[in-house]
């Protein structure tokens, strides 16, 4: 049986700011497959996720510094930087030329196809797919998708002042499911 | 502020997903602090959606770990790499000021050393001038006067290399000594040199014993005598004596 040192999330960040090895071992060990996981449901493409999430754990390492514990959990933190990421190449004028078919709609029909439920989609995204369709929506493109609430707006032609109350009644349901 | 109502909002997960506006991130912060009630809250959903991820886990190409291991770590290099460089410049300064500093002590010794090592040399050129100059007097003295006669006085059996020549001036009856070898006296005792007529000595003086250690004059200056036959020095106690008591070193016939 392998000893493998486990840390509390304090002792962890504070290895982390200290540029410890062990720690940031530790650290892809327990939490790559989560951040892929995220950067998987907005990249599909494995080999271009893979870069990312590459990406993701260098900026970890060299960004650890501006961490505030304050402000959330570490993996929150985590899982914003890989979100991020994910959303700054799905959104990248390179990417969007290779798949052509990811690109800001136009109209709510568009969207349907990548709202649709995927046989492997989990975490998150399974939650959302609970949700009706106008609330999936503005979900999948404000968190997936990374829009603003004008850009959302503008695209799906609906007051801006609605996308903000689908988003939040949307988040508001998925609260009370999780907590079910 | 309905606290509760703030919670169920849905302001809690849109704050922990990335999707509140600058806005209502500060104040959502500034309701975690005044309300721990709040704070519970967002703690509360990032648990969920960290459990939510973990079941969510997509394992990721095994080799990914050790790329992200060598980029991170040729990263603390090209830093590591860097960071020398003020160091470098930093010594590289303490050690040029020091090198300078050294330099400068160094010159200064050398500078005041050479002062006085000139100084010296200055002195002892003019008191060499000086005393060519004399010798030159002497030797001019001697060689160009007409009146002068010469003794050359040698040296007795027990004393054979000693040797010294008495140079009178006829006219002025000055009578000039010059020690071309003699051994060093003890320091109780002086030579004297007499001249000697119808055997009969005359006290022409003592030598000052510091000539034999400074020997600045070609010439040394003796008594005046009206006439003479010949030349002695004899080994006398210190000071001298009025008539010979003495060995005899030397003595020459005019």
């Amino acid at each position: 049986m392998n000893f493998k040192p486990t840390y509390s999330e304090v002792e962890l960040v504070a290895l982390l700011q200290e540029q410890s090895e062990q720690a940031f071992s530790y650290l892809y060990d327990n939490y790559s497959g989560a951040l892929f996981g995220i950067i998987n449901q907005i990249i599909p493409d494995k080999e271009i996720a893979s870069d990312i999430l590459q990406e993701v754990f260098v900026n970890i390492w060299r960004k650890i510094s501006t961490y505030d514990a304050a402000k959330g959990r570490l993996f929150t933190w985590m899982l914003n930087v890989a979100r991020n990421a994910a959303i700054d190449k799905l959104r990248s004028k390179g990417y969007q030329d290779s798949m052509k078919n990811i690109s800001m709609p136009e109209d709510v029909t568009a969207i349907s196809p990548s709202v649709k439920m995927q046989a492997d989609d989990y975490g998150l995204r399974r939650m959302i797919n609970k949700l009706k369709d106008e609330q999936k929506i503005v979900v999948e493109l404000s968190y997936f998708q990374g829009f603003t609430h004008e850009e959302i707006s503008k695209s799906l032609n609906i007051p801006l002042g609605t996308v903000k109350t689908r988003i939040r009644s949307a988040l508001t349901l998925l609260r009370t499911m999780i907590q079910a | 502020m309905n606290v509760q109502a703030y919670i169920l909002s849905g302001i809690v997960e849109s704050y922990v997903l990335g999707l509140a506006s600058a806005e209502e991130k500060m104040e959502f912060e500034n309701m975690c602090i005044q309300h721990p009630e709040v704070l519970q809250a967002r703690i509360n959903f990032e648990l969920v959606l960290e459990k939510q991820a973990m079941e969510g886990i997509v394992a990721p190409p095994a080799a990914l770990k050790q790329a992200i291991f060598s980029e991170i770590r040729a990263e603390a290099k090209v830093v590591t790499m860097q960071e020398p460089v003020p160091v470098k410049n930093i010594n590289w300064l303490k050690y040029a000021a020091a090198a300078c500093f050294i330099l400068l002590a160094g010159s200064i010794y050398w500078n005041v050393s050479l002062t006085n090592k000139n100084n010296r040399l200055q002195r002892e050129y003019e008191g060499t001038v000086a005393k060519l100059a004399d010798m030159e007097k002497d030797l001019k003295m001697i060689s160009q006067n007409p009146a002068i006669k010469m003794a050359a006085m040698k040296g007795m059996p027990d004393v054979p290399g000693a040797f010294a020549t008495v140079y009178w001036d006829t006219t002025s009856k000055d009578a000039y000594l010059l020690i071309n070898n003699l051994p060093v006296p003890a320091s109780d005792k002086q030579y004297q040199l007499w001249a000697l007529l119808d055997g009969r000595p005359i006290d022409l003086g003592v030598i000052a014993n510091e000539y034999f250690i400074r020997q600045d004059r070609l010439l040394l200056k003796a008594k005046n005598t009206q006439n003479a036959q010949a030349f002695a020095i004899t080994l006398e106690k210190k000071g001298g004596n009025p008539t010979p008591e003495g060995k005899m070193v030397v003595k020459g016939d005019l």
